[in-house]
């Protein structure tokens, strides 16, 4: 056993063999990259699948900060992804009507462009 | 709460449970520790309506419910890093009682010792390298091209630049490696982080984890200042110390 003796100022840095943890990083990519991807690995009584887990790390390649955060950095991306959100879709819907309405206008105007 | 189970956060040595207080699990739970011959398993109870197979299939791809879990988890780890030696556990290890949690310690128990013998006393630093996405800078004279010949040596000049500067970022990135190495018992190279992940705009050249003796810190985070001086194109960015979650691996 160790002759460590416990002092509960431990946790505010007064340890002389041990310097205080910095603090917890705010980066989620760093925090994912490490509960995900690092440490003990011990199968648990429910079953995760593993596969899930590794998916979740490429899936997570397409997720920015959080939700509210991401906002609050004007990093929004997403938001006009059509993988990630159906509002996307719905826009890139009006965006394609859009287009294709304005190239019949220019296929209606051609008949008469060509005739002056 | 319906069916609880417990959820492990970690595996540590030398734990007095007293040291945890005011930490807490998922919504508030409880830490308790898990006793077994010198060992503790840092636990809370989760509800497997939450936490339960079928459930957790569907919560693991929900990304907001992944972030909230994998920040409480890690502020967990914190504390108990900063009163053990402590082996992280990943994300979501949920057993279903007390008497199961102690089975399984206890059939990786000298797996378990060997991973705390490793990273006791020791501490992990992130170390990362980026550069700046900065465009390469057009010739003084940014006149037509005078010529087609002229104008495809401008295009290689231009390419000769792009390139110098990408080599001489992959070689500060080498040389912080190799100085962070030598000051480390060990490291790990990590995948470089998605730009959209971290909100940068950097190409990060650079993602690293360092094995670091606690009573090193200071000359390893000293020569890394001094290597990052060496190269003004790069930024150099340190941070820890962090529990050894990179090192905490079994086998």
């Amino acid at each position: 056993m160790s002759e460590r003796t416990v002092s509960p100022m431990r946790s505010a840095g007064a340890a002389p063999d041990r310097p205080a943890y910095g603090p917890a990083p705010s980066n989620l990519a760093d925090v994912l990259e490490r509960v995900l991807d690092k440490g003990i690995v011990i199968a648990g009584d429910i079953q995760v699948n593993l596969l899930d887990i590794e998916l979740l790390t490429v899936k997570i390649r397409l997720l920015v900060v959080s939700v509210d955060k991401a906002a609050e950095l004007g990093i929004d991306w997403w938001r006009t992804d059509p993988m990630l959100s159906s509002e996307a879709r719905d826009r890139e819907l009006a965006d394609e009507n859009e287009r294709l309405r304005a190239r019949l206008r220019e296929l209606e105007a051609a008949p008469a462009e060509s005739g002056q | 709460m319906s069916a609880p189970a417990r959820y492990v956060f970690a595996v540590a040595r030398d734990l007095q449970v007293a040291e945890l207080a005011g930490t807490h699990g998922f919504h508030g739970a409880t830490i308790d520790v898990v006793e077994h011959e010198g060992l503790s398993a840092v636990v809370c109870d989760v509800d497997l309506e939450e936490f339960g197979e079928e459930p957790l299939t569907r919560n693991l791809e929900d990304l907001a419910w992944v972030e909230r879990v994998a920040r409480t988890h890690n502020e967990v780890v914190w504390m108990v890093a900063a009163v053990s030696t402590c082996a992280p556990l990943r994300l979501v290890t949920v057993c279903a009682d007390d008497d199961s949690v102690r089975a399984k310690v206890d059939s990786l128990r000298s797996d378990l010792e060997d991973v705390l013998d490793r990273i006791e006393g020791r501490q992990e630093w992130s170390v990362k390298v980026l550069v700046p996405q900065r465009p390469v800078a057009e010739s003084p004279r940014a006149t037509p091209a005078a010529s087609g010949a002229d104008y495809l040596r401008r295009k290689r000049e231009a390419s000769d630049r792009r390139r110098d500067l990408t080599e001489e970022a992959v070689d500060a990135a080498r040389e912080v490696h190799e100085v962070a190495h030598d000051h480390a018992v060990a490291s790990r190279r990590l995948m470089p982080q998605d730009p959209r992940l971290t909100g940068r705009t950097e190409t990060m050249v650079l993602n690293a984890a360092y094995l670091v003796e606690a009573q090193e810190h200071e000359a390893f985070t000293a020569a890394l200042h001094a290597a990052g001086e060496q190269h003004p194109l790069v930024t150099v960015e340190v941070e820890g110390p962090w529990p050894a979650y990179s090192f905490a691996v079994l086998g």
